[in-house]
């Protein structure tokens, strides 16, 4: 009942955004028109209709609001590390980063034949897409995995975690990684961490392949491969 | 020399204040705690930035008459650290505290198992009398990953547990 008076070991904290009442309202708020004004630097590298010709570059068209103004706010705060993005984030203005929420929010994702992105590739091959499948919308309960979807759509969904579904396969594959090896840590209470340690080398690639061929909306066994 | 009226006082309040910790020790215990600071609430949504259950706090930490502190947190949809290792025959008090919703932490194998309601701090005693590894499913529905929602417990023998210092925190999440 009385807890003995523990030193603590030095805090470490993962992000300085917590999800209140009035983080989200602040995160929720932004200017499309003002938010279209800055994104224009943005395209240099994240394409003129927010789908990246890089698959390294994260695609952020239809990002959630919620997700893109907190990675802006940890990149900042040098809770996620990169040497571009974090340059990127202090240049702006912290109202900047809802205006900039607000107008991805709004893209829309169908395919452009004229935009040069990088967005849908390939499909793996069909030996992974069945595994993958089952990891994105099944998850593996002896390991403890949730799917994907359970957070980030469409079956769920967690505050700032952002949907994959038009997310290109090579960065996701890149955050996974970083997550495993603890480089990147701005995930509040250690969900995707955990969860990237858990996987094996080729889920990682297998899930980011079946999200970067744009089939991460679909249930289990609904592969666009077939059977 | 006190008067008797002084007297009669101070057995009045010194009979009341034994009366109150007979009738009402647990009210008398929590409001000890609450003026220490030692609260059981907490506020789910700032866990990661200060008190109790930050992230580097999480994990077991070893107390200084030996016994062993667990702590984690229980969110949507894993229990963090997703591995705590524990000694052999030695007590474990589990605290948990919940990130988001109910979620119900129950120990395979064993008696255990806690209710984590965000807000409040759950706390648990329990000894392991073997080694081995326990799976801690989660047994109260919090959602579409509540089936897949798991951890372990990893059980070692005195020996094999790590030396632990009072300012660290042991898991075995391998990376």
């Amino acid at each position: 009942m009385f807890q003995a008076a523990n030193s603590q070991p030095p805090l470490r904290i993962p992000s300085n955004i917590a999800w209140t009442d009035d983080t989200i309202t602040a995160a929720s708020s932004g200017d499309v028109v003002r938010g279209l004004v800055i994104a224009r630097r943005c395209m240099r590298c994240h394409g003129q209709e927010g789908f990246s010709s890089d698959p390294l570059v994260p695609n952020l068209a239809a990002m959630d609001k919620l997700a893109m103004w907190k990675e802006l706010n940890d990149f900042r705060d040098g809770k996620r590390k990169s040497p571009l993005m974090q340059t990127v984030a202090a240049e702006l203005e912290p109202r900047d980063y809802a205006d900039l929420a607000a107008y991805y929010a709004m893209l829309p994702t169908y395919p452009d034949s004229q935009d040069p992105r990088s967005f849908p590739q390939p499909p793996p091959p069909s030996a992974h897409t069945a595994e993958a499948a089952r990891l994105i919308s099944g998850g593996d309960g002896q390991r403890g995995i949730p799917p994907c979807q359970a957070c980030h759509g469409p079956i769920g969904h967690k505050n700032g975690a952002p949907s994959l579904i038009t997310q290109n396969g090579r960065y996701i594959q890149e955050e996974l990684e970083e997550f495993s090896k603890g480089n990147r840590a701005n995930d509040i209470n250690m969900p995707m961490r955990t969860i990237a340690s858990l996987l094996s080398e080729d889920e990682k690639q297998g899930v980011a392949a079946y999200y970067g061929a744009g089939l991460g909306n679909l249930p289990a066994g609904a592969s666009a491969m077939g059977k | 020399m006190k008067s008797a009226k002084v007297q009669f006082i101070v057995g009045i309040l010194a009979f009341t204040f034994v009366w109150l910790w007979i009738r009402f020790p647990y009210e008398m215990l929590d409001g000890i705690e609450k003026i220490l600071g030692h609260s059981n609430q907490v506020d789910p949504q700032t866990l990661h930035l200060q008190g109790e259950f930050v992230e580097s706090n999480l994990g077991t930490a070893v107390q200084p008459d030996g016994s062993v502190t667990v702590r984690l947190i229980a969110q949507q949809f894993n229990f963090v650290p997703a591995c705590v290792m524990v000694p052999v025959g030695r007590k474990v008090r589990f605290r948990l505290t919940s990130a988001d919703v109910v979620h119900r932490f129950t120990i395979d194998g064993t008696d255990q198992a806690l209710e984590v309601v965000p807000g409040h701090i759950s706390e648990s005693d329990f000894q392991f009398n073997s080694p081995g590894e326990h799976k801690t499913p989660c047994h109260e529905f919090c959602g579409a990953g509540h089936y897949d929602m798991r951890s372990r417990v990893v059980v070692v023998d005195a020996a094999q547990f790590p030396k632990v210092g009072p300012e660290e925190r042991l898991n075995c999440v391998s990376r």
